[in-house]
């Protein structure tokens, strides 16, 4: 515990707030946008809002933000003496690896929260909405933090490796590619294997769209939440392991 | 007294590139232990193969008589606290935050912080702004974070480099006062001038192996100082010696190198044989600095 509430001090007047706050925003404005110029209503509501802005969001977006916010909380170690500071020290690589993974998740579900309060901020005050968005949408928002946190640690992971910030997003980014491709060909299986497209088929839970059935199922959103849980034990532990056997550079 | 760091030709290479080779250190308890050696002699290798920060490419480490191996290395390491190249710290945040994140890192008490910070008398500059740091307070900051675990080895990369004098006299003193509390201290330097007088027992390094290890005293006991012959024509004297001795001229003398007290008779023997008035016979003076650069080639800065 003691490595995480040293993590989550680290990221105290850091630039992931700025990611955490602004993504999001930047998302539901694009969503709205195009909604107002299309010059239509949001026939369904919030539903039309959130397909708009949310899965647009989780097609990439959402992917590199994370890679985004895994190089920040890792670049201050690469830096002057950090690195062999952290690792001439006693902590373990797993607890070292876990705590990293933690901060940039609790940083990706705090972005999903941003995301559910400026939905709704855009369909009341935009399009003057009846009523506040279903509570599917919480349960939603839940699926998708969950979902986040594998690519959490494989983005950690990557930037844990590489000294370069932009390397990971970059790597983020073609996960991201590669996932939007498995899910045109609705290959749903596979995708549950590849984090990045896990957590694209959470974004698009019960909206219909790409490999989605578009029922909000409880048996859907737990399969996605178990997969993540699969994924980050076998990724932190990877990650742990190679931390262990890498030389400290330079 | 026992050793607390042993190493057992250890050596590491980089691709089939040889930079430290068969080192045998030993590090008595309780010692301030300055490991010399020029730039790129390989002193930050082998400090991080002791840390396990790099893995060696053979030989064998012994902390305190337990091997460092991957299995061993975080429980040995509780043990130890570094400071290896460039100081750690984070910028953004304050000296302040900086100790309480080592603090929660290690879950120490607040008296270990406090303590830790005195020593390195940071404790007015705890809430500026790490960025904000001169180096020679980053360098504190940093032996402060390496010290809040109360380690029994503590090793420091060049702590001195890039410090004014100032800087200097108080990381010497800030060795001093922690060899005093039992600490024991391994601290490197490109400068013998910089850690001369603090360390105890020297290992000096150069091209990746051991040249010397031992005491101040050893170290002058080692290598003679010259060997100067004062004579009324030292030109002449200098002729008839350089034949069988390593001599030059030196002023009114004849400066001969590398002589024990055998061949020192046998020169000035010489000399009488041949004629010359030989006025007096002394041994000159030697810096520790002469005796360092001679070991290393001159290599130092
Ligand atoms: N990661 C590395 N890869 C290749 N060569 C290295 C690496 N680290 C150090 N070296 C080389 O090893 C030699 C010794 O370096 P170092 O231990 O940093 O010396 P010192 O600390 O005494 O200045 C240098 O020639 C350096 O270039
Ligand atoms: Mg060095």
């Amino acid at each position: 515990m003691g490595a995480v509430r040293a993590e989550f001090l680290k990221v105290k007047r850091s630039l992931s707030w700025v990611v955490v706050l602004l993504l999001p925003v930047a998302l539901v404005l694009v969503g709205t946008v195009n909604t107002v110029v299309s010059g239509e209503r949001p026939e369904e509501g919030w539903h039309t809002l959130w397909l708009r802005s949310v899965v647009l969001y989780g097609l990439f977006p959402l992917t590199v933000g994370i890679g985004v916010l895994a190089s920040l909380v890792w670049r201050v170690e690469h830096r002057g003496g950090n690195w062999n500071a952290l690792m001439g020290g006693p902590t373990p690589a797993l607890r070292i690896v876990a705590a990293k993974a933690a901060v940039v998740s609790a940083l990706a579900a705090a972005m999903q929260g941003v995301m559910l309060a400026a939905v709704v901020l855009a369909g009341k005050l935009v399009f003057a909405l009846p009523g506040l968005p279903p509570g599917r949408y919480v349960l939603i928002s839940a699926v998708i933090a969950a979902a986040c946190v594998p690519v959490a640690v494989l983005q950690s992971g990557l930037s844990m490796l590489m000294r370069s910030f932009a390397a990971p997003v970059a790597m983020a980014f073609l996960g991201a590619a590669g996932a939007i491709v498995l899910l045109m060909l609705g290959a749903g299986a596979a995708a549950s294997a590849l984090p990045y497209a896990l957590v694209g088929r959470a974004t698009q839970l019960g909206t219909g769209t790409f490999a989605d059935t578009g029922a909000l199922t409880l048996g859907g959103a737990a399969s996605i939440a178990g997969a993540a849980a699969l994924l980050t034990g076998v990724l932190i532990a990877a990650s742990a392991l190679l931390l262990d056997r890498t030389d400290a550079r330079a | 007294m026992p050793d607390i760091v042993t190493t057992d030709r250890l050596a590491k290479r980089y691709r089939e590139h040889p930079v430290v080779h068969d080192l045998d250190l030993r590090i008595p308890e309780g010692c301030v232990y300055g490991f010399l050696g020029p730039n790129g002699s390989g002193k930050s290798t082998t400090m991080k193969m002791l840390l396990g920060l790099v893995r060696p490419s053979s030989g064998e480490i012994r902390i305190g008589g337990r091997p460092m191996r991957r299995s061993t290395r975080r429980e040995l390491l509780g043990g130890i606290g570094s400071l290896i190249e460039t100081p750690p710290g984070y910028g953004h945040l304050t000296g302040r935050e900086n100790m309480r994140l080592v603090q929660r890192l290690l879950g120490l008490g607040d008296g270990q912080v406090a303590r830790a910070v005195r020593t390195v008398r940071l404790q007015d500059h705890l809430d500026k702004k790490v960025r904000a740091y001169s180096l020679g307070m980053k360098q504190r900051l940093g032996i402060a974070m390496a010290l809040a675990r109360e380690p029994r080895l503590l090793i420091l990369d060049e702590p001195t480099n890039g410090l004014d004098p100032a800087g200097i006299e108080e990381i010497r003193g800030l060795l001093r006062r922690l060899a005093g509390d039992g600490v024991t201290v391994m601290v490197s330097s490109h400068l013998l001038g910089e850690i001369d007088r603090t360390a105890t027992v020297l290992g000096i390094l150069g091209g990746g192996r051991l040249l010397f290890q031992g005491t101040r005293a050893e170290l002058f006991a080692r290598s003679a100082p010259d060997v100067l012959i004062d004579t009324p024509d030292p030109a002449y004297a200098h002729s008839l010696l350089s034949g069988g001795f390593e001599s030059r001229l030196d002023g009114t003398s004849v400066r001969l190198a590398g002589l024990d007290d055998r061949a020192t008779a046998k020169a000035v023997a010489h000399l009488v044989g041949a004629g010359v008035d030989v006025h007096g016979v002394r041994r000159g003076e030697r810096s520790l600095e002469d005796v360092f650069m001679d070991l290393t080639g001159g290599g130092g800065l």
